[in-house]
């Protein structure tokens, strides 16, 4: 029994960091509709971002952090403005080359200047365990699931609250009548993109302070990702918090009671189950798009 | 556009340039996981292999050419290291292939080798059939899991009093293949088996398996991982607040892997053919010439990478030719003074002669308790191998 509540304490913890990570993803694959490949890349460079400005620099965990939010946050806007938007409404094939094309690009460009090593990324806490009855978790952890509670919480604040949130949702949903309207379409996609981006990155820095980071990191988060997004609905912020946190859980109970060594296989059973019973996602508020 | 139309025009000149260049070279193929979650280890083996081919370089070359090495990315996985190796054999006409790192790479490039007839050596991958398969193409300049596995069995058993071990390794045939040999070794000296539990590649997260480990009762765990995975599972396992001895096959002995785990490294007990603070005046001579060019001292796989491409060379010079007969040839015949002794060959191709150490980490630095050898496992009639 002790047992049975670790792993959901541990499934939960991954599980939010599932969460942030899908949360970028559900900006820019479920609304702006760019299928995009790189976005397991945006999170390793938010991972590299926070070894340069934590271990090499010597900044502590915060300042780097607003670094880190601040150059992937530019890098995203730049990204959207210089590369997406040329296939911008052309289909979904040339985003998927042009995403593929660039997490290469990003893959092999850190690994170029950043090497094969894996990185550190020094926490803002001591990795010291914290005993919660029968369950262990660490300082650090918990941090961890907090500073993803509050990233996802100023997102959802964003979107809801602000007239940039406002734009946003005005040109998901029907970006013709939006321009009418008056808003630049433009800056919205840009923006979005960078506010994923923005996501993937800070999830990238807040793990890497946990486990410890390196340039292929990405390829498996993207795929997580995926899944997530899939599961909780394609542009559902509910869907990727809660998608996340199922994923999460699930692979701790299978890892638990089963083998951890076959754990990546419930990433892909919950897709095909998803495709095959709820294919909309578990909330699926995008199914009447035109 | 017109720029995407252009690079790769741009591109194959260049490589025609590289190609009209490399006329007079004796090329040597070599295939390393360059990406992915072992890249850091792939990339030691490459250093390493460079090191040994500027050195030979640098006094004349191999029978008169300079040596051409000629990297590829097999990302230690089957597919991707089968289509290196095509690569490496059908356009760039190696005389030999040197790698593949992972053992299931490695085994899937093994029929490739065969069906060219290229010979093709491995410095790294220790599953232990490999060299079993009845692949006359194939060598392994590696200790296999089977003889780690072993030589360390009643050394650990004896040195630090076990009773219950639990075993954790990488979801591969390597890590599978190591498990399996020293779970057999150590119960054959009285010790039980508490749990055994893989992990995929790149994993990040190990408390579920640490969970598992905790309430196993066991009082020892094996693992068997390459440096970035070994070194996160390392820290969780201190984090987590388990208090056993871990011992690991791998890329354990090294600075990086020091550096990376912290003080979570203090204490543990690593299973290795080759450390960096060894006897010997041939060793000293390497690890000052590493130092020198990569500026940090030698590993295990860097050992590795200077070691399969000194063999390689000195095959192909005793050869005296480079098709293929007579680089096997060449191969059987090796007697080689590494840094970490004297490397000769079994007649199925593995190799022996060299050392195996058991070391302990202590304040950053690698204690070395024991030390063993390799020997011709063909000569122990009565150890009837798996």
């Amino acid at each position: 029994m002790d047992m049975l509540f670790q792993f959901i304490a541990n499934g939960l913890v991954s599980g939010s960091f599932y969460a942030l990570s899908a949360l970028g993803l559900t900006l820019i694959f479920g609304l702006m509709r760019v299928v995009n490949f790189a976005h397991g890349e945006l999170y390793m460079l938010g991972g590299v971002m926070g070894w340069l400005t934590t271990t090499v620099l010597g900044l502590n965990f915060f300042a780097g952090l607003a670094l880190t939010i601040l150059v992937m946050g530019a890098f995203g806007w730049l990204a959207d403005r210089f590369l997406i938007e040329r296939v911008r409404d052309q289909g979904e094939e040339p985003s998927i080359l042009l995403t593929i094309g660039l997490s290469i690009f990003l893959t092999n460009t850190a690994l170029l200047l950043v090497g094969t090593a894996p990185l550190n990324v020094e926490g803002p806490l001591p990795n010291k365990p914290v005993f919660l009855g029968p369950v262990v978790l660490t300082e650090l952890r918990l941090f961890a699931v907090a500073a993803c509670a509050a990233l996802i919480l100023a997102a959802h604040l964003v979107i809801r609250y602000t007239r940039l949130g406002r734009a946003m949702r005005a040109t998901f949903q029907d970006a013709m009548a939006a321009r009418l309207a008056g808003i630049n379409t433009a800056r919205v996609y840009a923006s979005t993109f960078a506010l994923g981006t923005i996501l993937a990155a800070s999830a990238g820095m807040l793990l890497g302070s946990i486990y410890s980071t390196h340039v292929s990191a990405g390829g498996l988060v993207s795929l997580k990702a995926f899944v997530v997004v899939i599961l909780g609905g394609m542009g559902s912020f509910a869907g990727a918090i809660v998608g996340g946190l199922i994923l999460g859980v699930a692979e701790a109970l299978w890892g638990g009671y089963i083998s951890t060594g076959t754990v990546d296989i419930i990433g892909f059973l919950i897709v095909i189950l998803t495709l095959i019973f709820k294919p909309y996602g578990l909330f699926s508020t995008q199914v009447e798009r035109a | 556009m017109r720029k995407l139309i252009l690079a790769p025009i741009i591109a194959t000149a260049l490589m025609g340039a590289t190609q009209a260049q490399a006329q007079d070279t004796l090329k040597i193929g070599l295939i390393q996981p360059l990406t992915g979650s072992v890249a850091y280890n792939g990339t030691a083996d490459a250093n390493g292999a460079r090191l040994a081919v500027k050195e030979r370089n640098a006094n004349g070359g191999v029978l008169g050419k300079q040596v051409e090495l000629i990297i590829e990315d097999g990302q230690c996985s089957p597919a991707n290291s089968v289509n290196a190796a095509e690569k490496l054999i059908q356009r760039d006409r190696v005389a030999s292939l040197v790698g593949a790192f992972c053992s299931s790479a490695t085994s899937a490039v093994m029929p490739v080798a065969r069906k060219y007839k290229v010979p093709f050596l491995s410095g790294v991958s220790s599953e232990a059939s490999l060299t079993e398969k009845g692949n006359p193409y194939f060598f392994r300049s590696a200790e296999t899991d089977a003889l780690l596995g072993q030589a360390f069995s009643k050394l650990l058993a004896d040195n630090l009093d076990l009773k219950k071990v639990a075993y954790i390794g990488v979801n591969d045939d390597w890590g599978r293949g190591s498990v399996k040999a020293f779970e057999s070794e150590l119960s054959a000296h009285g010790v039980d088996t508490a749990m055994v539990e893989y992990f995929n590649h790149g994993a990040t997260d190990f408390y579920t398996l640490l969970t598992k480990l905790r309430s196993s009762g066991a009082d020892g765990v094996f693992v068997a991982a390459e440096t970035q995975d070994g070194s996160t599972l390392v820290k969780q396992i201190k984090q987590f607040g388990i208090d056993m001895d871990v011992f690991g096959v791998g890329s354990w002995a090294t600075s990086d892997f020091i550096n990376i785990t912290g003080e979570a490294a203090e204490g543990i007990y690593a299973a290795v053919p080759y450390v960096a603070n060894q006897d010997g005046e041939r060793n000293k001579k390497f690890v000052k010439d590493y130092a020198t060019a990569y500026d940090h001292a030698p590993g295990k796989y860097a050992a590795a990478g200077y070691n399969s491409l000194n063999i390689m060379m000195d095959a192909i010079e005793r050869a005296g030719a480079t098709d293929a007969d007579a680089i096997l040839g060449g191969l059987k015949a090796t007697d080689y003074q590494a840094p970490n002794g004297r490397y000769r060959f079994t007649s199925k191709g593995q190799g022996y002669g060299f050392n195996l150490v058991l070391v302990q980490i202590h304040d950053g630095d690698i204690d070395v308790v024991a030390t063993t050898r390799i020997d011709n496992p063909e000569a122990d009639k009565n150890n009837d191998g798996q």
